[in-house]
């Protein structure tokens, strides 16, 4: 039976800008995500996607509402919550003048993976996602492509039941973006509760156990692929998603 | 406190510093080797032109030379490099002209310089007044002058020892006194009377220096690569992470600060000493440039002290920067805020008073100089380290609440310290 991992209540976001005003950028989420499973956040650029997880990731304080991670809050307990997650995006760049192994150290015992096991550790990751031969080179030397495996590296160095990945295939050609995800699905089968943002329709079919579609800062619909299928009558995610984000007259994005 | 995650964090942010040139050349490399290698040049250059100068042939005319004073040419030919024209004495009427011509030579340096003997109406055979002419614009000239007034010294006084004797006078009852000077200071004392004044000004302004690059790149420029997010995420307490950045830029400064003073000192001692004993003609036992052990510890002081305000100063106002640029010139005013009152302080009748040791930096530069010079004052020891620690306290309470602030850690506050004070103070503006 798998256990709820994350639970996030009733979520707002809200911030001012200069040109807009007051925007509320996240309304009222509700969702949960269980052990080994990949529960998508699918929606357009600007939809909230990236506030919400940053959101649970603690990076960002939540207006109204809360999170929780393995039942740690992400108001009270930033650190037990950080400690129980790795956190990826295409913005979290590394270090560019550390070496791949040095980064890994530094992840994982800041993140409180035990010391005495902590060399194996690293090196175990290294060898699984393929860093041998360039973990002892500066980050700043090495391709986009082997700079995006340390970096889901170090977001899974410290052995975190839950990972967030927002949009990890941005920016990325084909083969690496395919096997990104053939790597998410292996973390999933190793029973890690994932949360995947994507705006990629064909990305979210493939990878998700269960979708929310968001729209404006509001979930519009959150189930298993078949299940919106039945409630939509459609048969294509594409064709879900834009029954779901089409004649809804929020106003989400604007000032108010 | 998480020392653990401190730890880590700090001597991560130092290994990527030391990988970085523009850290080890701001922070190590020009406070260790600006002044030994200045002072190398300055050496050199002034062994060089002096050199130069000394081998010059000097283009001498003398006129009117009287018969009495004969020994004056061979004086000059004993000195060497002097070439002597002379002219007979002249009649009153082409005197002034012939001055004319020659200062006229002089100018366009077709001569270096010229004595013109006026027979004195009254007085001994041999008794003249003398004119000596020379370009001061103009080294060769300078160095004939030189030449001619050694020459002209020894003759005279040779001169009057032969009028003396013929009336039955010796040395010692004519010569009524002499002055002795005497200096009284140590070379010692005086070497830390010049490393005093110097020391101080160069202290505090590789300390900023030192501190500079670390600050910006520490806030503004992780903004600019992208890696505050990824370090916001590490499991730790923002203020946690925000301190192992803190003691990295002052360790820096201190470094910077503590370098340069070490490199200060040997440079003194290795170029300096023997320049200014060169210079002043002596056997090079002139200047001993040594620190009372007892300042070293105040130096230490002062660097630590320097650099945690300093850095904790720069740190938060490069908080509000967003890309490295925009952090340099936002951290720039801090940094001649700093430096410019330093230079105003380099008056040596500056007295120490325990009011000034109330105001953190000022305090700091007389603190240094006078441990420099061996005083210890413990009144402003004591007041200097409680006003600067209360100055780096209130820094360190500043970013806190500066960085808690969640746009101004991510990025998005749009503006100043100033505009986000205001903004504190006065919650409706924005």
């Amino acid at each position: 039976m798998s256990t709820i991992q994350v639970e996030v209540q009733d979520l707002s976001k809200s911030f001012f800008d200069q040109s807009r005003g007051e925007v509320n950028a996240v309304r009222n989420v509700d969702f949960e995500c269980r052990s080994g499973e990949i529960f998508g956040l699918l929606g357009a650029n600007g939809a909230g996607k990236t506030t919400t997880l940053r959101m649970i990731s603690t990076v960002l304080q939540p207006s109204t509402g809360t999170a929780r991670v393995l039942g740690h809050d992400v108001l009270r307990e930033p650190v037990e919550v950080r400690r129980n997650l790795g956190f990826y995006s295409a913005s979290t760049a590394l270090y560019p003048r550390l070496t791949a192994r040095e980064t890994l150290t530094l992840f994982a015992r800041v993140n409180k993976y035990p010391a005495e096991r902590t060399k194996d550790r690293v090196e175990e990751t290294i060898e699984r996602f393929g860093l041998g031969d360039y973990a002892g080179a500066r980050i700043e030397k090495l391709s986009t492509g082997m700079k995006q495996k340390v970096s889901i590296a170090r977001t899974v160095v410290h052995d975190p039941p839950v990972l967030i990945f927002d949009e990890p295939t941005v920016g990325l050609d084909v083969l690496n973006a395919l096997d990104l995800q053939k790597g998410i699905q292996e973390l999933r089968d190793d029973g890690k509760t994932i949360l995947f943002s994507t705006h990629i329709m064909s990305e979210a079919e493939r990878l998700c156990d269960r979708i929310a579609i968001i729209d404006k800062g509001r979930i519009r619909a959150c189930d298993g692929l078949e299940g919106l299928r039945a409630a939509t009558s459609r048969h294509y995610l594409e064709d879900i998603f834009v029954h779901y984000v089409t004649g809804n007259d929020d106003t989400a994005d604007e000032p108010k | 406190m998480d020392w653990t995650a401190i730890r880590l964090l700090y001597l991560s942010e130092l290994r990527s510093a030391l990988r970085e040139r523009s850290v080890l050349i701001n922070g190590i490399l020009i406070p260790l080797l600006m002044y030994p290698l200045m002072m190398w040049v300055m050496f050199s250059a002034i062994l060089f032109v002096t050199a130069r100068t000394e081998s010059f042939a000097s283009r001498v005319e003398i006129a009117g030379l009287p018969a009495e004073h004969r020994g004056l040419l061979e004086r000059l030919e004993e000195e060497g490099r002097v070439d002597v024209a002379e002219v007979d004495a002249l009649p009153a009427a082409a005197a002034a002209a012939y001055r004319a011509g020659i200062e006229e030579r002089l100018l366009a340096d077709d001569l270096d310089a010229a004595l013109i003997f006026e027979p004195a109406a009254a007085g001994p055979p041999g008794n003249a007044a003398v004119s000596l002419l020379s370009n001061g614009s103009s080294d060769q000239s300078q160095t004939a002058r030189g030449r001619l007034e050694r020459a002209l010294s020894a003759e005279r006084s040779d001169w009057l020892d032969r009028i003396a004797s013929r009336h039955g006078l010796e040395g010692a009852e004519w010569q009524v006194f002499e002055v002795e000077s005497d200096n009284l200071a140590t070379g010692i004392e005086m070497g830390q009377f010049v490393m005093g004044m110097m020391i101080p000004l160069f202290f505090v302004i590789m300390i900023a220096n030192g501190c500079l690059y670390p600050a910006v790149d520490s806030t503004a420029g992780e903004r600019e690569r992208n890696t505050w997010e990824t370090t916001s995420t590490l499991a730790t307490r923002r203020i946690h992470i925000v301190a192992a950045k803190y003691l990295y830029v002052a360790t820096m400064g201190t470094v910077a600060g503590a370098l340069n003073a070490a490199a200060m000192v040997l440079s003194f001692r290795t170029f300096l000493a023997p320049l200014l004993a060169r210079m002043g003609g002596g056997d090079g036992s002139g200047f001993a440039f040594e620190l009372p052990l007892r300042s070293l510890p105040v130096l230490l002081l002062t660097a630590v002290l320097l650099g945690a305000l300093i850095g904790a100063g720069m740190m938060i106002l490069a908080a509000f920067a967003r890309t490295f640029k925009e952090g340099q010139s936002t951290v720039t005013p801090l940094y001649l805020l700093v430096v410019f009152p330093v230079v105003l302080l380099n008056d040596p009748s500056l007295e120490f008073t325990p009011p000034l040791a109330a105001i953190p930096v000022v305090n700091v530069v007389l603190l240094l100089r006078q441990a420099i010079a061996g005083n210890l004052l413990w009144l402003q020891l004591g007041i200097t380290m409680l006003s600067n620690a209360a100055a780096i306290a209130g820094c360190l309470w500043l970013a806190s609440r500066v960085l808690r602030v969640e746009e101004v850690a991510t990025g998005a506050f749009e503006g100043n310290l100033f505009q986000f004070l205001r903004r504190q103070f006065h919650p409706s503006a924005r």
